[in-house]
Parts: C-alpha cells; sequence; structure tokens
C-alpha cells in the first residue's frame, strides 16, 4: 500500500517536473540578470537563482536527469552485477575466484579521488549533457562489485538446488537453464539491488556537483544546485534556496520507501 | 516521560562552558582575527608567505615603514635617512635609546649584523632578491647610530625594501620572540593559534608620551573556514576580517552598517586569457583564432562587465579595461584606449575576420564551429558566477563555451606544464604598486607569462615592444619616463587583449566598531599597518 502512494508520488512529481520543462518560455539557462536571487515573483513561481536562471525549472529539469540518469545507471550496474555474480557462479572455482577479487578490488578503490581524476582527464569542450553522460557512466561502473557479491552467492545456492539439478539431468543447454530457472530466481534479488543503486547514484552525483566536479553548466543538477546553500548569505536572500534540497530529500524518501518494501 | 526544560538547562550551560573553554580568554585589551593557514617560519628573514607576513609586521621592528594611506616611507627605527645622488649608497641614522623587547640596547651593530644576514646566500632570504645582486651589497657601521649600505647598481624605490627586513638582536635570531616591533610571539600552537604579547620597550610613544603599542596582545586563530571567521566575528569574538567575500558584505552590512567597509577598487584583477602557446595540444584553426587580435578584441566587446561587477560581487567589484587598477593612482594610465563594449561591433569585428554566423553557431572561414572550454578554480563562488555570465555573453555571438572548474593542482599542471587548455580565467593579486612587480607577468621569456610562457624570442612585435619598454622603465631615473614607458604597456595590453580584463574587485573589509585608531588602506596589510596606535574604544 505505501508502496503504491510511493510511486503515484513519485510519477506525479516526474509528470509535474515534465510540464514545467515543457512550459512556454522554460529555460533553465536563460540569465535574466535584472531579476537576482529573487524569492517567488509573478514571473518566476519559484524565484531566480544567483545569476538570474529560472530556479522552478531548474529544479524541475534536475529531477527529470537526476532521476533519469540514476535509474539508467542503476539499470547499468544490476546488469554488470547479474552478469559477473552469474558467470562467477557457474564457471570454474578458479574463475570465480578472479571475478570476486576483481570486485574487492573495485570496492576498496578510493573512488572520490578516482572520480576527480577522471573528471580532469576529460576533454574540456566536453559538452554538459555529455558530462552528464560520464558522469552516471562512472558511477555505473563503480557501483556493481558490492552486488555482485550478492548476486554470486545467490546464484551459487541456486546452482545447488534441487530444481537445476533436475534441469540438467533433464538436458536443459545453459541458456535455457538460465532464462527459465537462474533469471526467474535472481530478480527478487537484482530489483532490491536496482531500486537500492538509484537514490545512492542520486546523492553520489549531488556530492561531486557540490565539489564542482560532476554535471557542468548551465546544465542544472543536484549538485550544483546545493552548491548555493554552502553559503551563509545566500541562505538569507530568500526561502526558496532550500526548494533544491527539499525536492531532493523528497525524491530520495520515495526512492527508500520503495526499497524498504521489496 | 517528557523531558522538561530545567533538565536540559545545566546541560546546555555545560556545553558553552566547553565552547568557550575551547577559546583562549581575550583580555579587554586584546585584538583577535583569523589568518588562514600555520606561518610557515617565525623567522623574519625567510618570510614567503602571508600568514608569516603578517606576524613579520606585528613583531618586526624596521627601520622604515611604508605609510599604506600616504604610500609615503617614513622613519622608524631609524630617525632619519639619505640616499645618494647615484643611488648607489644609502646611509642610516638609528634613534637614540633603542631597546629590544629584552631589554637590551639596539645599536648599528644588531641592523649590520640583521642586514648581513638577510644579504647572505646561506640565509636565502626571499627579500635579498629585491637589491638585484645582494652578495655584492656592503654593509657598514661608522658608529652606533649609524650605518651605510652600498648597493653595486641602483635600485628603485629602495627605501620600500627596508620595510621588509626586521631588525633582530646580533647574534640571537629568536624567531620572534625578542623583537624591535610592537609585538613578540610569545606562544604558537600549530593548528590552533599565534599568541602575540606586547613588546614594552617598543620605542614609540602617543602625542601624551604614552608608551606604544596600546594593545597588551594580539591573538591569531589559524581557521581556514570562512562561515566560522565571518560567526565569530558577529559573536565579537574577532575584531577584524581582511579580504572579506563580497557575498558576505551585505549580510554583515544589514546588521551592523559600521562594522564593513568597502574601500573601492583594488590593486587586484580578475581577467581572461586564450592560450596562445604554439607547442599547445590544440588544433591549428583553434590556435589561429586565439592568436587572432581579432577575435580576442571581438570576445572583449561582448563581455559585460557591469553585470559581473553587480552580479558576481554583489557590486563590489569595479569593471576592468586594463590591468592597472584605477586605485594605483601613481601609474594608472588615465588616457588608456580600450575597446568598449557592443556587440553590434564585435560581430562585425568577427565578419571582418572570416567568420560568418549559421543559425545559431558562430563558424570560421575553415568551416569550424567555434567552440572552447574557459577552464577556472573550483570553489571559488565569484569566479564560477563569472565564467557563467561571460558564457551566455559569449553565446550571443554564436561561441559555445564550456566552463570546466579543476580543482587547483589539476588546473596547474594544465596551465604550467602541459598547456592543455583554451581559454582561462583567474585572478592576480598585486601587493605593490610598482610596476617591477610585474616583471615576470610582461617579459616574454618569463613562465608567467600566460597566455604564451617562456619565449625564447618574442613571439609578436607588440610583444617585443611590451619587453623593451617593460626593461626601459626598469632601468630609467627619470619617474617621467619610467611612467610614460609603463602608459604605454598599458595601452598595447588594451590594444592587444592578450589578457581581457574584467573586474577590479574592490578592497573589503569587517571591523569591528569599537576600534580606535585603525586607517585602512588596499595597501597590505591594509588593517593593521599602524597596530601600535590601535586601541579599543574606552581603553588606555
Amino acid at each position: 500500500m505505501k508502496r503504491r502512494v510511493s510511486v503515484v508520488v513519485l510519477a506525479l512529481m516526474v509528470a509535474a517536473a515534465c510540464v514545467i520543462v515543457r512550459l512556454p518560455g522554460a529555460s533553465y539557462s536563460a540569465q535574466d540578470r535584472e531579476v537576482i536571487s529573487s524569492g517567488a515573483t509573478a514571473h518566476y513561481w519559484a524565484g531566480t537563482d544567483d545569476v538570474g536562471r529560472d530556479r522552478g525549472v531548474r529544479v524541475a529539469v534536475a529531477v527529470l536527469l537526476g532521476l533519469g540518469g540514476a535509474a539508467a545507471a542503476a539499470a547499468v550496474t544490476t546488469a554488470i552485477a547479474a552478469g559477473v555474480g552469474a558467470l562467477a557462479a557457474f564457471s570454474a572455482p578458479a574463475i570465480a575466484s578472479v571475478l570476486m577479487l576483481a570486485s574487492d578490488l573495485f570496492l576498496s578503490l578510493p573512488w572520490l579521488f578516482l572520480l576527480m581524476m577522471v573528471r580532469s582527464f576529460l576533454p574540456l569542450t566536453t559538452s554538459p549533457m555529455h558530462s552528464a553522460v560520464v558522469t552516471f557512466t562512472i558511477l555505473a561502473a563503480l557501483g556493481w562489485p558490492a552486488c555482485a557479491r550478492a548476486v554470486y552467492r545467490g546464484t551459487l545456492n541456486l546452482r545447488s538446488s534441487e530444481w537445476m539439478i533436475q534441469g540438467r539431468a533433464s538436458g536443459l543447454r545453459p541458456a535455457q537453464l538460465l532464462r527459465r530457472h537462474v533469471l526467474p530466481h535472481l530478480l527478487p534479488l537484482l530489483v532490491p539491488q536496482f531500486l537500492i543503486c538509484v537514490p545512492a547514484f542520486i546523492v553520489a552525483e549531488a556530492n561531486l556537483g557540490t565539489l564542482g566536479l560532476g554535471i557542468a553548466q548551465p546544465l542544472p543538477s543536484w549538485g550544483a544546485m546545493l552548491q548555493e546553500l554552502d553559503n551563509s548569505a545566500s541562505l538569507a536572500t530568500s526561502h526558496w534556496v532550500y526548494l533544491p534540497v527539499i525536492v531532493l530529500v523528497m525524491v530520495l524518501l520515495l526512492l527508500e520507501s520503495l526499497t524498504a518494501e521489496v | 516521560m517528557r523531558l522538561e526544560l530545567r533538565h536540559i538547562t545545566p546541560l546546555v550551560t555545560i556545553l558553552f562552558g566547553l565552547t568557550a573553554a575551547c577559546q583562549a580568554p581575550k583580555s579587554p585589551n586584546e585584538l583577535a582575527w583569523a589568518i588562514r593557514y600555520d606561518p610557515k617560519t617565525f623567522d623574519p628573514a625567510k618570510v614567503d608567505e602571508q600568514a608569516s607576513e603578517e606576524v613579520r609586521f606585528l613583531t618586526g621592528g624596521v627601520l622604515i615603514r611604508l605609510n599604506r594611506k600616504t604610500q609615503q616611507p617614513e622613519p622608524e627605527l631609524a630617525a632619519s635617512w639619505s640616499v645618494s645622488p647615484d643611488g648607489r649608497m644609502i646611509s642610516f641614522h638609528l634613534r637614540s635609546g633603542l631597546r629590544f623587547s629584552d631589554g637590551s640596547p639596539l645599536t648599528s651593530k644588531d641592523v649590520v649584523w640583521s642586514l648581513r644576514r638577510v644579504l647572505d646566500p646561506a640565509t636565502a632570504a626571499p627579500v635579498a632578491d629585491e637589491f638585484l645582486a645582494p652578495q655584492e651589497v656592503k654593509v657598514e657601521a661608522p658608529d652606533a647610530l649609524t650605518v651605510k649600505v652600498h648597493l653595486p647598481k641602483r635600485v628603485i624605490g629602495v627605501e620600500n625594501v627596508f620595510d621588509e627586513i626586521a631588525i633582530e638582536p646580533a647574534d640571537r635570531p629568536s624567531e620572534g620572540k625578542v623583537t624591535s616591533g610592537p609585538f613578540i610571539v610569545a606562544d604558537y600552537k600549530r593548528g590552533q593559534y599565534v599568541q602575540l604579547g606586547r613588546n614594552a620597550n617598543y620605542w614609540r610613544r602617543d602625542a601624551v608620551g604614552a608608551q606604544l603599542p596600546y594593545l597588551t596582545g594580539i591573538r591569531l586563530d589559524v581557521l581556514n573556514n570562512r562561515e566560522r571567521e565571518i560567526s565569530s566575528f558577529q559573536r565579537g569574538e574577532y575584531d577584524l576580517i581582511d579580504g572579506l567575500p563580497p557575498d558576505y558584505f551585505g549580510l554583515l552590512q544589514k546588521k551592523n552598517p559600521s562594522a564593513v567597509l568597502d574601500l573601492g577598487a583594488s590593486l587586484n584583477t580578475e581577467e581572461m586569457w586564450f592560450n596562445q602557446a604554439p607547442n599547445a595540444p590544440l588544433p591549428d584553426y583553434e590556435r589561429a583564432w586565439f592568436q587572432n587580435r581579432a577575435f580576442r578584441v571581438a570576445v572583449s566587446q561582448a563581455i559585460h562587465r557591469a553585470d559581473l561587477a553587480r552580479i558576481a560581487y554583489d557590486g563590489h567589484a569595479t569593471p576592468a579595461y586594463g590591468f592597472v587598477s584605477p586605485a594605483n593612482r601613481a601609474w594608472h594610465n588615465d588616457g588608456l584606449r580600450f575597446p568598449h563594449e557592443d556587440v553590434g561591433a564585435s560581430s562585425q569585428l568577427l565578419a571582418g575576420a572570416g567568420f560568418h554566423k549559421n543559425e545559431s553557431s558562430l563558424i570560421d572561414a575553415g568551416g569550424h564551429a567555434v567552440k572552447f572550454s574557459i577552464l577556472t578554480n573550483a570553489g571559488n563562488a565569484a569566479r564560477m558566477k563569472i565564467a557563467t555570465l561571460i558564457q551566455q555573453d559569449l553565446a550571443a555571438l554564436g561561441m559555445q563555451v564550456t566552463v570546466v572548474a579543476l580543482d587547483f593542482p589539476a588546473l596547474i599542471e594544465r596551465l604550467m606544464h602541459k598547456q592543455d587548455y583554451e581559454a582561462c580565467l583567474l585572478g592576480l593579486s598585486n601587493v605593490e604598486p610598482d610596476p617591477n612587480t610585474q616583471m615576470n607577468v610582461w617579459l616574454s621569456s618569463s613562465p608567467n607569462h600566460q597566455w604564451n610562457p617562456s619565449e625564447k624570442t618574442p613571439a609578436t612585435p607588440w610583444e617585443a615592444q611590451i619587453d623593451k619598454l617593460m626593461q626601459e622603465q626598469g632601468s630609467t631615473l627619470l619617474q617621467k619616463n619610467r611612467k610614460l614607458a609603463f602608459d604605454q604597456v598599458q595601452q598595447i595590453v588594451a590594444d592587444q587583449q592578450p589578457f581581457i580584463y574584467l573586474v577590479y574587485p574592490n578592497t573589503l573589509y569587517a571591523l569591528s566598531p569599537n576600534l580606535v585608531g585603525v586607517q585602512p588602506s588596499i595597501f597590505q596589510p591594509g588593517l593593521i599597518w599602524n597596530i601600535a596606535n590601535v586601541r579599543r574604544q574606552g581603553t588606555k
């Protein structure tokens, strides 16, 4: 029940964001230099940021970009994890331990430092949209190992289950086994992994953005908008500066409540 | 069970008590403010960064002090001095009865020892370079109150060099514990604070004969956190803030208008430039844009500097068109002709240089869309805003600009070592008004000649001309001729726009209103240069 409410609210938020972004005259980058750091006005319902951009539209774009990017990254990361985990479970113990060693190695990387390094090696003319793609790709590429270990454990149990033995005995080929028995049984493991990754990636992007890395201006992202909050002077300009953080917390709460009930 | 208020109160009291205990106690006639990092050294001869310099300024006794208000040298430990007509001999006559903080007498012997120590290559004193050939400088003391300094060649503005040399007791260097200035280093806890105590033997007295300094001590807290610094100032724990960030100015002003000061344009500049280095890993057509004067001027003309000052600096900056700030009255070229803001003229200029507009993008003669990135350092809010504003200004010309903020080490790596960038946005701080201090930026052979560093021979005739004029102003004796040469350098830079100057950030200070005797100046250290005369209201 609670889960259904969360899904509906989240869908409504996304729909509202889509409408706001498509409103005539809506632009996330146009600077109205006569209206800087304002509260709600007749023209800007959520005010403007410190260079005169429409805060409402920027938050809406950030919602879509954050959710879309994080969901795509989470899908990729879950797929990699499923692949690596299943492969390890079904291959020789030596290969399995190499694969698990690789995922342990990934887990022990100082990922923040790595992200900073990757960001500084990117071509400087990377467009804002590309920078968003790169940011989420890196998150996806770094997010899979923890999940892969869970999948590996789960698949190992499956492998030695009686119906798998029976399947093998009745002459099913590995591909058929995988499709008919393994994947359907792994799904209850993969869906929560996916749902856990989405909010985690949103938070990771926000953290990167507050460091000035991550998604490039003028594309709005949570991180870039939260940066505005790190100085008490800008907090004093208008209560609307809290809008991005309120919406971010709402989105994360809704996403977390989805995982809690799976 | 409900927690009642009376249960909470003792807890709150304890907590407050604890936080108060963390702060070293401050007596009523003591000042406190924050320095951003630990001083690297307390040895006055080895100072090469701001925190150490501040401590030297407060503790070191000098022969001559530069008055930051009038920009004139004034006698300090030396009662008088004279420079020979050829500029190669300076003789100082010391005040009589001078003493160090430990009570021992200060004579010409101590001065000679301190000067020789600074000049000695083994000390590696950064200030020694200002004598041009420090090893050949001779120092002698004909009597207990006279010191003569012989220079191998004339040094322009040589008096100012002595403002940076602290006189210490001969053969007893003490790292600031025994000084001839207004304060001594009394205590230091790494990462926490530097405590300065009053030098009871300081030579200076006020108009009614009272011993200076008025203050009993100064506490310099090591704190690299603007938010905390500002809230401590608001609580009255700190008495001043040097270099107040512009966004906080309004906040402090709202609470107490007399606590903030905007002295107008500082000597510092914010500028952007294009990478013109021939060995930079850029496509040839891009390098051709950047080396094209018309392209640079067009970019300069399309930037709305008044918006940068108003939006990125909350109005606390002055639009800049040249590299010498109007605050530098002695050297600013008042007749400077520069390209005025005009987007129409800018488009025409680009059209004349073979660029044309295709829908919304600008295309060069070879069919390449004009796209480039502006590099800046992460973590500087004002600079990031400037970059975002310029992004939109240049979009009006059809240029697609991306803004990239990198952490400082990565930025320096690209800028200085690999030259792998297209355009860069940074600021330059100028501590001294004299053009000689800018040699490292303008000489084409210099590694800090950013748009094309370390040129073997000047790449363009105008860079050769700048080289010649800078050398000329550095070697000529007549002030008028120096000014003439330096004015021409300013004009060439305005014509060629190798650096596109954007704004002069204003000098902003926060100052506790109950301090008496502070004479704020745009020249560093602007609030404390006459610290001996500063006191708190109602104290003697």
